[in-house]
């Protein structure tokens, strides 16, 4: 039987998340932080989906082999997954929002090291 | 019909719907995505205004369902009437920021939609009831603020918001795990249902998964020290898009956490610690910040941390019906007084504190940015001084003193850092380019002003003390202050005018002490201020603060309850800090002045709210009955504060400055009539100490206290040159005897006080206007510049002989009654050590009133000097009036004595202090004579001796060389009156700004630190709870 | 030493996660409201992708904010990305002529590129049937744009009409809402139109509608965001 699928998903996303965080603190370029990020938010994706298993159930879609009366004691719970569709779309529009400003750092700056980022501080 | 357009619902179709119009719009006309935006966004401010309206009318809570379904199935939405409030206040400002931002919005249809969705995503965060939907609102709030802050293309805005947005976007994320996972435990992700079931959140997931929402919204709401990336923002944004974050994305983040608090019951105090840690050492170093929105932006910090602390710390003491008193009124105030601050700090133009001398001699502009500090720091009419009341009550209703402390010392900070601002603006720099911002970009900023001045009276009016009385000052002053462009003197006689009619109509019936003093204060009060008239030049903004000072005080007077006497005690406090400010050279003093003066208050304020825990009750009558260890604890908090705007030794530094540079016939008032109100405060409050054994030794302290500051104020008031300096020590010096007689707690001292109040109101009076009067005339405030001026200015010489005898206790003056009864009240109590040192006092007290007569009119003649003249009539009329009051309360004291002793009676007849002898046997007992002989031969024999100790160093001859004499004993006194007050609190400012200084070293500006504290910030918040 | 405290907080989340996951067991069953969805969604709205239904009508509230997250995104990034004229012309100037796309992606591209299409119009269309949705196909369109950029870097996109397209999409949604708040029970309500018969195209209320125009207006999107930073 070994581990229920989802807590190997669950220890999988969170892996994810301590990649991501480790690459956002680590990393002086700021590509690399926007990459960490997505570590991070694709690491939670996971955990959401994860959390919406359930012990030998399908997917919840009615086809030949999901039938309607039975969907209620068969399927996975849906909105995890629906959720995540939400996820996933913002954590898209936060990167690429990011990796504008990142052009324009560069632009500005030349430099895509996080240390030059110091204009403003105490 | 109607009500399908109006309903809440539509904030969101005229958002997204006028958001995707826009650029469709855009290619059909380019002026349309301008229009579309306007009409959109108007039409949200109206939505949520009508329907705020209709709430407050009694309709109930609006429930706004979706996809044709309920609640737990699909998402809803309310807009009860704390949304609509939210909303509607959010709305308006976001409008106000349009019109700021107009250039920059203008031309580009993208920022015009970012703007509008950003203001539809606040209104859902405010108004959603789906925890995920909150998500995705938070979600369209910060990535419109990321756009928006994407208009600015210099290197330092691109820096921060790159900061900015690494922190955001790990907070939000960590709101979605959050809610995912508590929709994992709980089975719902509707906030209705979630908080019915929340005892389901038990466990490492469900408590981790609360944790991470609660970390998200505080980390969004910028703790310390978790905000460097807030901070950096604020910085470097436009002032635009740094007031929409501080007050709209705030806003939004913070009903987020009221609407969701009910889940978070365990975790108040973490709420609260967090909040009270951020509002302290936000406040603190902003001490430090030289640029303008950086300082605003610790502010706002401050501001949020306020909030939470409120929110969290009313929940946790059950105090809900508070809640929109204090949350309502701080949010309200933050929103408008700090948006309206970066308004305005972008309309002027200048990043550096220090460059803000810019603005001087542009009235408007600092009228706004005087009000809006006023707001900010939490000051009167507005609403962030009823909602710091109220909240203080509460705080000490449930005993939470050292919350109480926070925010007091919060407060003060703050007031410091944005009045030094200030002070900066009222600073004249020879050289500097004005700046001339046009008045529709003041707009905002000025409308702000209004908004905020009607929420005060809505506040005032939830705190239950609106009245029109209350009122009457400000009213009356922003009448006046509407005619400013008037010629001076007309101006003068209106506002004496209005304060005759209108002061008499606040003090209307009053009856006993209150009826007394605000006869007396009043009465004096518009003599001084008649001597405004000697001036012809038209002093903008003077007599309308004049009349706010004036009938405050009346107001002060009518008071029955602390509320009404704290609101009109910072009344006054204000109009004299803007008074004083006008002087030309008070700059540096009039920050002190204020400092000083917010202590006090604050002392008053924690005092009062002591009292009425105690009380169970604001009445200030209820103060003749209160006993116990919190009433005493109370009693000291108020008689420090009153001693501390007394200028009672230790915290008279502020004093000598503010007298001596305020204009001249400000200082007479502020001398004569200002200083009295703290006198009269000190009356009221003694009662508290009056039931107890360890209130009599409270008193004694008092005693000793005010019998040192006599002393003090004389030995430094003879150590001056300058004629102002001299009077301003004396005057710290006659209230130190004030002060004592307060102390004495009995029938014979309390009429000893008043008589001695009356006195000095009159003395002071003459003597100001008197040095006014030569100063016009010789041009010059040194004792040693003048000559023989009795010659040149009889009149002025004949009231101030009189004054300086009345003054000096010398028969047969009012004075010396004062000084009999003062003694002969503490050899009564068995006080003789403080006798003794009274006696010495007058010694002093005569030796540099003598000085000063005799410098001033007796001094080698200057011959080149011919034209000098008597002082002009408007100021010799106030003098003689005092004049013949001094001779009435000499010669015919029953007439004074009859009401004082009616207005004591009342409280001591039951205290029996005053033992059985009536007021017939004092007098009967008043023998003059033998007193009079034996009081002179000791100023004689004391005069003696110190003539023989200055000749036995000297080795003089016996010619009568007066300057000589007072250079000797000047030297002799310099080691007693080391400025060691001065040296100790300067060395708490230098303390306290170093302070500031290592804290914001926290700060380092890479923004992988500001992540890491972020992330540190969430461990701390989760071992805290666990 | 600042790698230490990295080293540290990571540490610390990793025990934070660790708890949570050595506490969790798998879910034996739906919750209640997921179960409410499961028969709902079918049998009333007549979907039998449950995960588009919810995110059509219950959750279509969330959907639209999304919509909206997405369309500011293009704004921003349409912002931050304008260059200044002077710019753009300087960069005209300097830069050498780009490297030429390999042969493999510019023939590979013609090939699959047709098909990358109309899959995508397939899982728009079909996101109420099957797997997929108006996000899913939306992408899908947005990739083969993507790969006509790498393959024809000189090829332009009609910015104009993408964000005619994008808007008016966006525009006829909230219309779409708003007939639900006439015609049916609210916002959003996708019984405006008729349920017709399970699993076929034309079914599930106004479900496939919405779907496509967020398909449209999701492809449309993205692709102005690509081309944004192709410049």
């Amino acid at each position: 039987m070994g581990l229920p699928v989802s807590h190997i998903l669950l220890a999988t996303g969170f892996l994810l998340v301590l990649i991501g965080m480790w690459g956002m603190l680590k990393h002086r370029n700021i590509l690399r932080i926007i990459i960490g990020f997505s570590l991070i938010d694709t690491g939670l994706h996971i955990v959401m989906v994860a959390t919406g298993y359930v012990t030998g159930h399908t997917a919840p879609i009615i086809d030949k082999a999901l039938g309607i009366g039975d969907a209620t004691s068969r399927a996975v719970d849906p909105i995890p997954a629906a959720l995540v569709v939400t996820a996933i779309v913002i954590g898209f529009s936060v990167t690429a929002v990011m990796l504008a400003f990142a052009i324009r750092v560069y632009d500005a700056k030349k430099s895509l090291s996080i240390d030059a980022l110091t204009e403003s501080k105490w | 019909m109607v009500e399908a357009v109006l309903q809440p619902l539509n904030i969101f179709l005229l958002g997204l719907g006028g958001g995707f119009l826009i650029p469709l719009l855009y290619k059909i006309a380019k002026p349309l995505p301008a229009i579309a935006f306007v009409a959109a966004l108007v039409g949200i401010a109206a939505i949520s205004g009508i329907n705020l309206w209709a709430l407050h009318n009694g309709q109930p809570t609006i429930e706004i369902l979706t996809a044709g379904s309920t609640p737990p199935f699909s998402i809803n939405l309310r807009f009860g009437l704390w949304e609509g409030v939210f909303t509607f206040s959010v709305n308006v400002a976001a409008l106000l920021g349009a019109w700021h931002l107009w250039g920059r919005l203008r031309d580009s249809y993208a920022a015009l939609l970012l703007y509008l969705i950003l203001v539809m995503g606040i209104n859902g965060m405010v108004m959603t009831r789906d925890l995920f939907n909150l998500f995705v609102f938070l979600e369209i709030v910060s990535i419109a603020t990321y756009g928006l802050l994407g208009l600015d293309r210099g290197a330092a805005a691109l820096a921060a918001s790159f900061k900015y947005i690494m922190a955001t976007v790990l907070a939000s994320t960590f709101f979605l795990l959050g809610s995912v996972l508590l929709y994992h435990v709980t089975g719902t992700l509707n906030i209705d249902e979630m908080i019915a079931r929340r005892d389901l959140i038990a466990g490492p997931i469900g408590v981790t998964a609360l944790l991470l929402v609660l970390s998200c919204l505080v980390i969004e709401l910028k703790p310390f020290p978790a905000n460097g990336w807030g901070l950096d923002v604020y910085e470097a944004a436009p002032s635009g898009v740094s007031a929409l974050i501080s007050g709209g994305v705030s806003a939004g983040v913070f009903f987020a956490l009221l609407k969701l608090l009910p889940l978070f019951e365990n975790h108040l105090g973490i709420i609260a610690i967090s909040g009270g840690v951020s509002f302290l050492f936000s406040n603190l170093i902003g001490l430090k910040q030289t640029n303008v929105q950086r300082m605003l932006g610790y502010s706002s910090v401050a501001q949020m941390g306020l909030l939470m602390l409120a929110l969290a710390l009313l929940d946790k003491l059950g105090a809900e019906a508070s809640l929109p008193l204090v949350v309502g009124g701080l949010f309200v105030n933050h929103l408008f007084a700090k948006a309206g601050l970066f308004w305005l700090a972008g309309a002027v133009g200048r990043s550096e504190i220090s460059a803000w001398p810019a603005i001087a001699g542009r009235p408007l502009v600092l009228l706004v940015m005087a009000l809006l500090l006023v707001a900010i720091s939490g000051l009167p009419p507005f609403p962030g001084f009823w909602a710091k009341w109220e909240l203080v009550m509460q705080l000490s209703r449930g005993q939470q003193y050292a919350w109480i402390l926070v925010i007091l010392a919060g407060s003060l900070l703050e007031a410091a850092y944005m009045f030094s601002w200030f002070k900066q603006a009222t600073r004249s720099v020879p050289n500097q380019t004005p700046v001339r911002p046009a008045l529709r970009a003041l707009l905002p900023a000025t409308i702000s002003v209004v908004v905020l001045a009607v929420s005060g009276y809505l506040a005032a009016n939830i705190a239950g003390v609106a009245s029109l009385w209350l009122f009457a000052p400000l009213c009356i002053g922003g009448l006046l202050y509407a005619l400013d462009w008037l010629p001076g003197r007309v101006k003068c006689t209106m506002m004496l005018l209005a304060v005759l009619f209108v002061g008499n109509w606040i003090i209307g019936d009053l009856q006993g002490l209150n009826r007394l003093f605000a006869v007396l204060l009043l009465t004096c009060g518009l003599v001084v201020a008649s001597a405004g008239l000697y001036r012809n030049d038209a002093r903008p903004g003077y007599f309308p603060l004049m009349a706010v000072l004036l009938l405050s005080i009346a107001a002060l007077l009518r008071s029955s309850t602390s509320l009404e006497f704290f609101f009109s005690w910072e009344l006054i406090t204000l109009s004299s800090y803007f008074l004083i400010a006008q002087g030309r050279n008070a700059h540096p003093h009039a920050l002190p002045f204020l400092l000083f003066s917010l202590v006090s208050a604050f002392s008053l304020l924690a005092g009062f709210a002591l009292a009425t825990a105690a009380n169970g009750t604001t009445a200030l009558v209820a103060f003749g009955s209160a006993s116990g260890p919190v009433a005493e604890a109370a009693f000291i908090f108020l008689a420090l504060g009153f001693l501390i705007k007394a200028g009672a030794i230790g915290a008279h530094v502020w004093l000598p400055g503010a007298y001596a540079e305020a204009d001249d016939d400000l200082s007479a008032m502020l001398s004569s009539v200002v200083s009295k109100v703290a006198i009269f405060g000190l009356f009221i409050v003694t009662y508290l100490a009056i039931r107890s054994e360890t209130g009599l030794e409270l008193a004694h302290v008092m005693g000793w206290i005010g019998l040192l500051t006599t002393v003090a104020g004389a030995v430094m008031a003879f150590q001056q040159n300058d004629m102002k300096r001299l009077l301003a020590y004396s005057s710290m010096s006659q209230l130190g005897y004030i002060i004592t007689a307060i102390a004495l707690m009995s029938h014979l001292g309390w009429v000893t006080a008043l008589y001695l109040v009356a006195n000095h109101l009159m003395v002071k009076g003459i003597l100001f206007l008197a040095v006014a009067g030569i100063i016009l005339r010789t041009g010059t405030r040194m004792l040693e510049a003048n000559d023989r001026l009795w010659r040149k200015m009889p009149l002025t010489f004949a009231t101030v002989v009189i004054a300086l005898i009345s003054m000096s206790g010398l028969p047969p003056l009012a004075g010396f009654g004062g000084k009999w009864l003062l003694l002969s009240a503490m050899v009564e109590k068995g006080w003789y050590g403080l006798a003794a040192i009274g006696v010495l006092a007058t010694f002093i007290g005569f030796l540099y009133m003598f000085r000063l007569a005799h410098a001033v009119f007796f001094g080698p003649a200057r011959p080149e000097r011919t034209t000098i003249q008597e002082a002009p009539l408007q100021l010799l009329l106030p003098q003689l009036v005092l004049v013949l009051a001094i001779l009435a309360l000499s010669f015919l004291p029953k007439l004074f004595m009859e009401p004082v002793s009616q207005a004591i009676d009342p409280y001591f007849a039951s205290t029996l202090v005053w033992e059985g002898m009536s007021l017939e046997t004092i007098y009967g007992y008043w023998n003059p004579m033998p007193v009079l002989a034996a009081s002179t031969a000791a100023a004689a024999l004391l005069f003696a001796l110190a003539w023989l100790i200055y000749r036995r160093a000297r080795h003089h001859g016996t010619s009568l060389d007066l300057g000589r004499f007072y250079n000797f004993y000047q030297a002799v006194l310099a080691p007693v009156v080391l400025p060691v007050a001065d040296a100790f609190w300067n060395g708490v400012s230098r303390l306290v700004i170093d302070a500031a200084g290592s804290v914001r070293r926290l700060y380092t500006g890479n923004g992988q630190t500001y992540l890491l504290y972020v992330l540190y910030y969430v461990v701390a918040i989760y071992v805290a709870a666990i | 030493m600042k790698r230490a405290f990295t080293l540290l907080a990571v540490l610390m989340f990793g025990i934070i996660f660790a708890r949570m996951v050595g506490d969790y067991s798998e879910r034996q069953s739906v919750s209640a409201l997921a179960e409410h969805y499961l028969s709902v969604v079918p049998q009333e709205l007549g979907a039998p992708n449950v995960v588009t239904g919810i995110l059509i009508t219950f959750r279509g509230f969330d959907t639209l904010g999304e919509v909206a997250v997405l369309f500011m995104v293009a704004a921003s990034v349409g912002i931050l990305l304008a260059s200044q004229p002077e710019a753009r012309q300087q960069k005209e100037l300097t830069e050498p002529e780009p490297r030429r796309p390999s042969e493999l992606v510019q023939n590979g591209a013609e090939v699959i590129l047709p098909l990358i299409f109309l899959f995508g119009a397939y899982v728009i269309m079909n996101g109420h049937l099957s797997a997929g949705g108006g996000f899913q196909g939306g992408a899908v369109v947005a990739s083969a744009v993507m790969l006509l950029v790498l393959a024809k870097p000189s090829s332009q996109l009609h910015h104009g009409f993408l964000s005619i397209t994008e808007s008016l999409a966006g525009v006829l949604y909230v219309s779409i809402g708003i007939l639900g708040l006439i015609f049916a029970a609210g916002f959003l309500d996708s019984h405006i139109l008729p349920k017709g018969d399970f699993g076929t195209l034309f079914s599930a209320g106004a479900i496939p509608l919405i779907s496509t125009l967020l398909g449209i207006k999701v492809g449309a999107e993205l692709s102005v965001i690509i081309d944004r930073f192709r410049n």
